[in-house]
C-alpha cells in the first residue's frame, strides 16, 4: 500500500486514540478551550493531508466538523453536549474509514451526509437557543463493523527519537566494551574457544551497531513518493501535460532530513508545474513539445545529497523578477546596476517575490522561493537556480547527508586533536607548495594560492595554544566561511579522514562559538568538532562580500577561467598519468577489487545494488599483491555515470584549454603540460561515448521473449525473471494475438512434447521458437529443445534469434 | 521526610549535594582539554560511550585565581549529572558519605565568603559538621552565565 497514505492513517489513529479523552473531558467541562483548540486541530490537519492524498470523505467530514468547532473558537461560546456527541460520531466515522482503508476494503457511503448533517444541526439548534438538550438528534453512532476488519499488511511503529538515541548509544559502549575485552584476549594469548566464541558475539554487535544505524536511514527515493500524485493532481487542474521523469538516489539520508526537504520540494514542483511550464497551446506556438518535462533527481556528491527539479517550460523572467523585487523594495536601482546576471536571478529569493502574473489556487501566494531557502538553510543545505529563459528552469537543492553522521577530517593543532566536516573544506596543501605563498602584513596573515588572495589565520591562534614545534610543513586548509567566502586555516597537520558522529556538545563549550559539536571517535578520546564558519567570526577575519569593483576582477577570473580549467591528475592503471577536468568528476572513491567485474565484453562496476559502468577493467597485476580496493573517479555528465578505476589520484591543476591535438588517439584528447611534465587529458566525450555506446547497443538488445504458458509456476517465477534480468523484454502469450515479426517464443516441452506452436511457425521452431525441456537428458537425438536450467545455452539461443534479427 | 545528600568537599569546603540530581560519581582518569573556553571547564571526558564536560567546581565558584591542581595520576573524583540534556562531570575534592538527613536546611549563618555566597543554599550537619547545600544544576546554569559575564 502506499505508504504515504498507510502513514496517514496511522497518525490519524493515533491521534484519534488520543483525542477520545479529550472530547470526554470537554465534553465535562464545554468551556475547556485548550481542548477544544485541540480537537480543532486535529480536523484541520486531517483535512490539509486528506486533500492532498485524495480521500474526499476524510475531507467532507473533516471540513464539516472544522467549521462547526471554528465557530465556537471565533464566537466564544461554549459547545453544547449534542454537539459534542455529533463531533464525537464524525470522529468516529474517520476512525471507521481509516480501518477500511488500511486494509483496502470500501466502506459503504451510507450516511457520511447524515452524520454531517446532525452536526450541522446541533450546532443551528445550539447556536439559535443556546440551550442544553434540544437537539438530541439520533447520532447513529455508525457501530462496531468495522472492528473486525483485517489488519494491514506491513505494520509499523512510531518511535521517540530519544528512544533510538539512546539505542545507539548503547550498542556504542557495547563496541566499546568489545573492544576492552579484545586487547583483554589478545592479551592472554591464544584460546581458540573463547576466541571463536568472542568472534561471534563481535559479528553480532556489529550487525547490531548496523542495524541500529538504519533506523535512522531513509531512502532518498522517499521524498519523491508523494510527488506523481501531486503532479497529476495539478496538471489536470491546470490543464497541463507534464512527462514526470524521477530518478530516485540509491543513497540514504537521516529521516529527520527527508522530513525537512519534502515541503520546500513540494513547493518548487508545485511553482515548476504552475509558473515553469506552459499550457501546451503556448507550447506548441513557441515549438516545443506539447508535454511539458519535469525531472527529478537526486544523487549523493560527496558529502551532500543533491537534489534537482529540473524543467523545459519558460524559465524565470530575470527582467520581472528585478521589477517585482524593486517594487518590493528589496533592492534599489543602484544596487540592481550592479549585479550580475545571476545575482538578479537569485532576487527571485527575495522576501515577497513571486513570478506568478497571477495569484493561483496553486502557488503564488506570498509564500515564496525565500521560505523555501530558508527552510533549506536551516539544515545547512543549499539551494541555486540555472535559468535559461524559454527553455526551462533547473533548482538544484544541496543537503548535508546527515545531520548526524558527517565525513569530517581529523586534524592536529597544539598538539590537540580536532575534527572540521570535510564539506567545510574545499582544499588541503601544504605550505612548502610551490604553489602557495604565504605573507604577514602588520600581523595578518595572507595566502595566495594560484593568484587568488585569502585571509589566513592559524587555528592556534584562534584557540589560544602554543604552536607545537614539529618538523615538516604545516597544513593550509581553504575553508568556507558562513558567508561562503573561504579562508585559510592553517594547522600543524591533518591527520586522516573518518566518519564521525557528532552530538552536541554543551551550551558552555558551544559558547566559544568556535565548536560546532563534539565527538566520540573509536580511540575512546573526545574531540572537539570546528565550526569554520564560527573560527572566521571569532578571529574577526575580513570576509567582505565582493565590492563594486569586483566585478572586474569576476570578468578576469571568467578570462582566465577561459584559458584553463581545474583538472584532476591521476595515474592510470597502466602507469600514464592523465588529467581529467574536475567538473566531470563527482567523487574519488576506494572499491573493493572484487566488485569490479567484466562481462560480454563490458565492464562494470557495483555500487550498492547498482551496476555502473567502466570503461576498462582491472586486471589482477594491474593492482598491487594484496591490495583489495582499487581507487574509483566516479564520473558524471548530469545524466550518465561511469567509474573509472585509477592507479591512484595526484593533485588537482589548473589545466589550459589549449594542447596539442597530435596527441590524440582513444579517449585522450591530447597532451599539456603541467609542471613541465607531460600529461595526456582524458576526452570527457570520448569517455562517455565510449561508455554510452556499449549501452546504446545493449538498449538495442531487447528482443521480445514470449512466453507461451503463463500459468505455468516455473516460467513466471524463474524463467521471467532470468530473461529480464538478461535484458529482454517479456510477453505473456495471448491466445488471440499472433506473434510479431522478430519475437522469440518460449515454449516449455511437456510430457507430449506438445509444441503445438501456433500462427502457423512449424513444431520443430524453424522461426523464432526455443522449447525448453523439464529433464537434463534429451529425448532423442531429434530432440532440439534446451534443458530449461542451462542457462548458457538459453542465453545462447536467444542471443543468436537476436543476431539474425539483426542481420535481417 | 528526609532527604539524601552527598557529602563531598569543593575547594577545601564542605558541601551537600542532593542525590536526585546525581547520577553517579566516578573517578576521572584524564580529561581532553578544550581551548578557548572558560577556565572553569576542565575539558572532555569519555565515559563508556558518553561524553562528558568536565566543569572544575573549585575554579568555578572560587575563580580563576584558584589555580587548578595538575591531574593526578589516580584520577580525580567527579560527580556526573545531566543537566538540559548535556551530560557534565563535576570535579570535587573527595567524597565523604552518603546519608540522609530528615532535618530541613537550616538557614546561613555568620559572614559567608563573597565566592560561596551566590551559590550556598543552606546549610545541612551531618556527622557533627556543616555543609554548605549547593544545587548542581544552578552552579552549572551560573557556569554557562560566568562566562558571558
Amino acid at each position: 500500500m502506499d505508504e504515504l497514505l498507510s502513514e496517514f492513517v496511522a497518525e490519524t489513529q493515533e491521534s484519534l486514540e488520543a483525542l477520545t479523552n479529550v472530547v470526554v473531558a470537554l465534553e465535562a467541562d464545554p468551556s475547556d478551550r485548550a481542548r477544544l483548540d485541540q480537537l480543532f486541530r486535529f480536523f484541520h490537519t486531517v483535512k490539509g493531508s486528506c486533500g492532498f492524498l485524495n480521500l474526499p470523505r476524510f475531507e467532507r467530514l473533516s471540513h464539516a466538523a472544522e467549521d462547526v468547532l471554528s465557530d465556537y473558537r471565533t464566537g466564544g461560546a461554549v459547545p453544547d453536549p449534542a454537539t459534542i456527541s455529533a463531533v464525537l460520531a464524525v470522529m468516529d466515522r474517520i476512525g471507521e474509514l481509516c480501518v477500511a482503508v488500511d486494509s483496502g476494503d470500501s466502506l459503504p457511503d451510507r450516511n457520511d451526509e447524515h452524520l454531517i448533517a446532525t452536526l450541522r444541526h446541533c450546532h443551528e439548534v445550539a447556536r439559535a437557543t443556546r440551550e442544553e438538550g434540544k437537539a438530541r438528534a439520533d447520532m447513529s453512532p455508525a457501530g462496531g463493523d468495522a472492528a473486525s476488519r483485517a489488519a494491514p499488511a506491513s505494520r509499523t511503529v512510531r518511535l521517540p527519537l530519544v528512544l533510538i538515541d539512546q539505542l545507539m548509544n548503547g550498542v556504542s559502549d557495547m563496541v566499546l566494551a568489545r573492544n576492552e575485552l579484545a586487547r583483554k584476549l589478545r592479551a592472554q594469548g591464544r584460546q581458540p574457544e573463547t576466541d571463536a566464541a568472542f568472534e561471534r558475539l563481535s559479528a553480532c554487535i556489529a550487525d547490531m551497531r548496523d542495524t541500529i544505524s538504519k533506523t535512522r536511514m531513509q531512502r532518498v527515493d522517499r521524498l519523491f513518493m508523494a510527488i506523481p500524485r501531486m503532479v497529476r493532481d495539478l496538471s489536470r487542474e491546470l490543464g497541463k501535460t507534464i512527462a514526470l521523469g524521477i530518478e530516485g538516489g540509491d543513497v540514504e539520508m537521516d529521516r529527520e532530513m527527508v522530513e525537512m526537504v519534502i515541503d520546500p520540494l513540494t513547493h518548487i514542483v508545485r511553482n515548476s508545474i504552475d509558473h515553469g511550464i506552459e499550457t501546451p497551446a503556448e507550447r506548441r506556438a513557441a515549438g516545443k513539445p506539447e508535454a511539458g518535462s519535469l525531472r527529478l533527481s537526486a544523487y549523493q556528491s560527496g558529502s551532500q545529497i543533491v537534489i534537482e527539479v529540473v524543467d523545459d517550460g519558460r524559465g524565470i523572467d530575470v527582467d520581472a523578477v528585478v521589477a517585482k523585487a524593486l517594487a518590493a523594495g528589496a533592492v534599489s536601482e543602484r544596487d540592481v546596476a550592479r549585479l550580475s546576471e545571476q545575482e538578479r536571478l537569485d532576487l527571485v529569493f527575495a522576501p515577497g517575490i513571486t513570478t506568478a502574473r497571477q495569484v493561483t489556487a496553486v502557488s503564488g501566494r506570498g509564500v515564496g522561493m525565500d521560505i523555501v531557502r530558508a527552510n533549506i538553510e536551516r539544515i545547512g543545505g543549499v539551494i541555486s537556480l540555472t535559468s535559461e529563459p524559454g527553455r526551462g528552469l533547473a533548482i538544484s537543492i544541496r543537503v548535508p547527508l546527515t545531520l548526524t553522521i558527517i565525513p569530517g577530517l581529523v586534524l592536529n593543532a597544539g598538539g590537540l586533536n580536532f575534527a572540521i566536516p570535510r564539506s567545510a573544506v574545499i582544499e588541503i596543501l601544504h605550505d612548502s607548495n610551490p604553489a602557495v605563498s604565504v605573507a604577514r602584513l602588520g600581523g595578518a596573515l595572507t595566502a595566495t594560492i594560484r593568484d587568488t588572495r585569502y585571509s589566513m589565520i592559524d587555528l592556534e591562534e584562534v584557540i589560544g595554544v602554543p604552536m607545537a614545534q614539529r618538523p615538516g610543513p604545516r597544513s593550509l586548509m581553504l575553508v568556507r566561511s558562513a558567508s561562503g567566502i573561504p579562508y585559510i586555516l592553517a594547522v600543524s597537520q591533518v591527520e586522516n579522514h573518518e566518519e564521525l558522529v557528532i552530538r552536541p556538545a554543551a551550551p558552555v563549550v558551544m559558547a566559544a562559538g568556535i565548536y560546532a559539536g563534539m565527538t566520540l571517535p573509536d580511540n575512546g578520546q573526545p574531540m572537539l568538532l570546528l565550526d569554520a564558519g564560527g573560527i572566521a567570526q571569532v578571529a574577526r577575519l575580513p570576509l567582505v562580500a565582493e565590492t563594486v569593483d569586483a566585478g572586474a576582477a569576476r570578468e578576469d577570473a571568467a578570462d582566465r577561467r577561459a584559458a584553463s580549467y581545474p583538472a584532476l591528475r591521476f595515474i592510470e592503471l597502466t602507469g600514464e598519468e592523465r588529467a581529467i577536468r574536475l567538473s566531470l568528476v563527482e567523487r574519488v572513491e576506494d572499491v573493493p577489487v572484487e566488485q569490479v567485474l567484466t562481462s560480454g565484453g563490458h565492464c562494470r562496476v557495483r555500487i550498492g545494488d547498482r551496476l555502473v559502468p567502466s570503461p576498462h577493467p582491472v586486471r589482477a597485476d594491474q593492482v598491487p599483491p594484496g591490495a583489495r580496493v582499487v581507487t574509483c573517479l566516479r564520473i558524471r555528465d548530469g545524466v550518465r555515470e561511469l567509474c573509472y578505476p585509477v592507479h591512484a589520484v595526484v593533485d588537482i591543476s589548473e589545466v589550459p584549454v589549449e594542447m596539442d591535438l597530435s596527441a590524440r588517439y582513444g579517449i585522450v584528447a591530447g597532451l599539456v603540460l603541467i609542471d613541465g611534465r607531460q600529461v595526456e587529458v582524458v576526452d570527457g566525450f570520448a569517455l562517455m561515448a565510449a561508455v554510452d555506446g556499449a549501452a546504446a547497443e545493449e538498449a538495442a538488445r531487447p528482443v521480445r521473449c514470449v512466453i507461451a504458458d503463463a500459468d505455468d509456476m516455473w516460467n513466471r517465477e524463474i524463467l521471467a525473471p532470468l530473461l529480464m534480468q538478461a535484458g529482454y523484454d517479456v510477453r505473456w502469450r495471448r491466445q488471440d494475438e499472433p506473434a510479431d515479426e522478430g519475437d522469440v517464443l518460449l515454449v516449455t516441452a511437456g510430457e507430449q512434447d506438445a509444441v503445438a506452436a501456433p500462427d502457423g511457425n512449424g513444431p520443430d521452431g524453424e522461426k523464432a521458437v526455443i522449447r525448453l525441456r523439464a529433464h537434463a537428458a534429451p529425448a532423442g537425438p531429434a530432440d532440439t529443445s534446451i534443458y530449461r536450467y542451462d542457462r548458457e545455452a538459453l542465453l545462447g539461443a536467444l542471443s543468436s534469434f537476436d543476431g539474425e534479427r539483426r542481420r535481417a | 521526610m528526609s532527604t539524601l545528600y552527598l557529602f563531598a568537599r569543593i575547594a577545601g569546603t564542605a558541601v551537600a549535594l542532593r542525590t536526585d540530581e546525581i547520577e553517579a560519581v566516578v573517578r576521572l582518569k584524564e580529561v581532553s582539554p578544550v581551548p578557548g573556553v572558560p577556565p572553569h571547564v576542565a575539558g572532555l571526558s569519555a565515559l563508556r560511550s558518553r561524553v562528558l564536560t568536565v566543569v572544575d567546581a573549585a575554579t568555578l565558584i572560587m575563580g580563576a585565581a584558584s589555580a587548578a591542581p595538575p591531574w593526578p595520576d589516580t584520577g580525580r573524583y567527579a560527580v556526573m549529572c545531566d543537566v538540559g540534556g548535556h551530560s557534565y562531570g563535576l570535579l570535587v575534592d573527595g567524597v565523604d558519605d552518603i546519608a540522609a538527613i530528615a532535618t530541613p536546611p537550616l538557614p546561613l549563618c555568620g559572614r559567608v565568603d563573597r565566592a560561596w555566597e551566590p551559590h550556598a543554599q543552606g546549610v545541612v550537619e551531618n556527622d557533627g559538621r556543616s555543609h554548605f547545600i549547593l544545587s548542581i544544576a544552578r552552579l552549572l546554569d551560573q557556569c554557562g552565565s560566568a562566562q558571558a559575564a
